[in-house]
């Protein structure tokens, strides 16, 4: 299964993939792929954490072009995530961190089965409202770095309330990577997508235009 | 007009997915050794000449021989080989080749493309192409204009990321080389020796420069 994580510069894409790497690398064979917009930064900053093998996260440059690699033009990253997991595999999981984006950046249901965009307290309490297609339609929302939010004058409570109010029934997580339970709950969240995704092999994205190969027999669970 | 006119502006257009958008063809390395705006048009020309006109006799002669089989086909990804003896741009070649076959398989489904895929290991971009230009119904001489337009395009479109440029102006420097391009592939798709007959100039610079590149930290583009 793949995970696409994006979101803007600086909401924390990364520290909140090296926490996701803590959580789950002892239960998954996992994997992940950055899209570095200038160097191996991203890639480099994961390996020094020393939360997953080094040879498990690689890098891909996109040419100044980071929605292009995960929306428009997806080769590369799909054959990066694709001899990650000749070389590694099998791997249960794979993540994949676009470079730092804009507001309209959002995965190719192509690259990701599901995605989750990240936003922080400190760009401004006012993203939720502003809205675009990762706020809207990620399948999973994380409104990272709520320990700061009383530094930086953002109000937690109306950016959960403008985010529900963009995403109707998808999920939303307010986080603190600085205090417990840290990653958990976003961890919890990726383990129930892998359950639904082995029960059935794949899943249902909230993206416009993801495939849904199965919906043409019955089922009862729910997702 | 043919089809095989409208599927060449398909193959062409930067739009379609093929994961050249990551490169600079080695204008990002001669840009940080001190080439400037004026140096670009007289870059595209030389590699016109030392680069795209041999590959671009390759992918007209993969185009012949893509219904002939394996070895046939095996034996151009060889004749890449002998031409590119940088590993490392052996290894950009592949990778563009292998995304571009990615796409096209889905664009144009057939079992020429198919086959080449599994068949091959190398997939240098010129011999897939030529591949590509078969399944898509592209003559000759088209396979020769894509492979010549697409080298100079994919150059233009770097130095607008690499140097403060009017868009306009690289557009410009392009239709300025039409007719040069237009008698080029012309030349290579009226000559038909077998490719190891035909001339096979060296750009040694590019090779050595190619390596200082892929050794840099901090970099926009794979190549």
């Amino acid at each position: 299964m793949r995970i696409g994580v994006g979101g803007p510069v600086g909401s924390g894409k990364s520290s909140l993939i090296a926490a996701l790497c803590r959580e789950l690398a002892g239960e998954f064979a996992l994997g992940v792929v950055t899209n570095d917009i200038y160097t191996t930064e991203d890639a480099e900053f994961l390996r020094s954490t020393g939360v997953l093998a080094a040879e498990r996260i690689v890098a891909v440059q996109t040419g100044c072009c980071p929605h292009t690699a995960i929306r428009d033009d997806i080769t590369i990253n799909l054959e990066a995530v694709e001899e990650l997991e000749a070389d590694q595999g099998p791997l249960e999981l794979v993540l994949v961190e676009s470079g730092g984006d804009n507001l309209t950046a959002v995965f190719s249901p192509a690259l990701a089965d599901v995605q989750i965009f990240v936003i922080d307290v400190a760009g401004g309490d006012d993203i939720p409202r502003k809205g675009g297609p990762g706020i809207a339609r990620a399948d999973l929302l994380v409104i990272n770095k709520t320990d700061l939010a009383p530094y930086v004058g953002s109000d937690v409570d109306r950016m959960l309330g403008d985010a529900a109010a963009r995403r109707g029934n998808l999920p939303v997580l307010a986080l603190s990577l600085v205090a417990p339970p840290h990653a958990r709950p976003v961890a919890d969240w990726i383990g129930d997508q892998l359950s639904a995704f082995a029960r059935h092999g794949h899943l249902h994205s909230s993206a416009i235009g993801a495939p849904d190969p199965h919906h043409d027999h019955p089922h009862a669970h729910s997702h | 007009m043919s089809a095989g006119a409208v599927a060449c502006l398909l193959l062409a257009d930067s739009r379609f997915p093929a994961g050249s958008y990551a490169h600079s063809l080695g204008l990002e390395q001669a840009v940080s050794e001190g080439l400037g705006v004026n140096g670009v048009a007289p870059f595209i020309g030389a590699r016109l000449r030392l680069v795209a006109q041999p590959e671009a006799a390759l992918s007209v002669a993969a185009r012949r021989a893509a219904q002939a089989g394996a070895a046939a086909l095996a034996a151009l990804d060889d004749e890449h080989a002998a031409r590119c003896p940088s590993p490392i741009l052996r290894d950009v070649a592949r990778r563009l080749g292998s995304q571009l076959l990615r796409s096209a398989a889905t664009a144009w489904p057939s079992t020429t493309i198919d086959r080449y895929r599994v068949d091959s290991t190398m997939t240098p971009r010129p011999v897939a192409l030529g591949v590509v230009g078969a399944a898509a119904g592209l003559s000759d001489i088209e396979v020769a204009m894509v492979a010549l337009y697409d080298d100079a395009a994919t150059v233009a479109g770097a130095a607008l990321k690499l140097l403060g440029l009017d868009p306009a102006q690289t557009a410009h420097w392009l239709a300025e080389l039409a007719p040069r391009i237009g008698s080029l592939a012309r030349e290579v798709a009226d000559d038909l020796r077998p490719v190891a007959q035909q001339a096979a100039p060296a750009a040694v610079g590019l090779e050595l420069a190619a390596a200082r590149h892929a050794d840099r930290r901090e970099r926009l583009f794979v190549s």
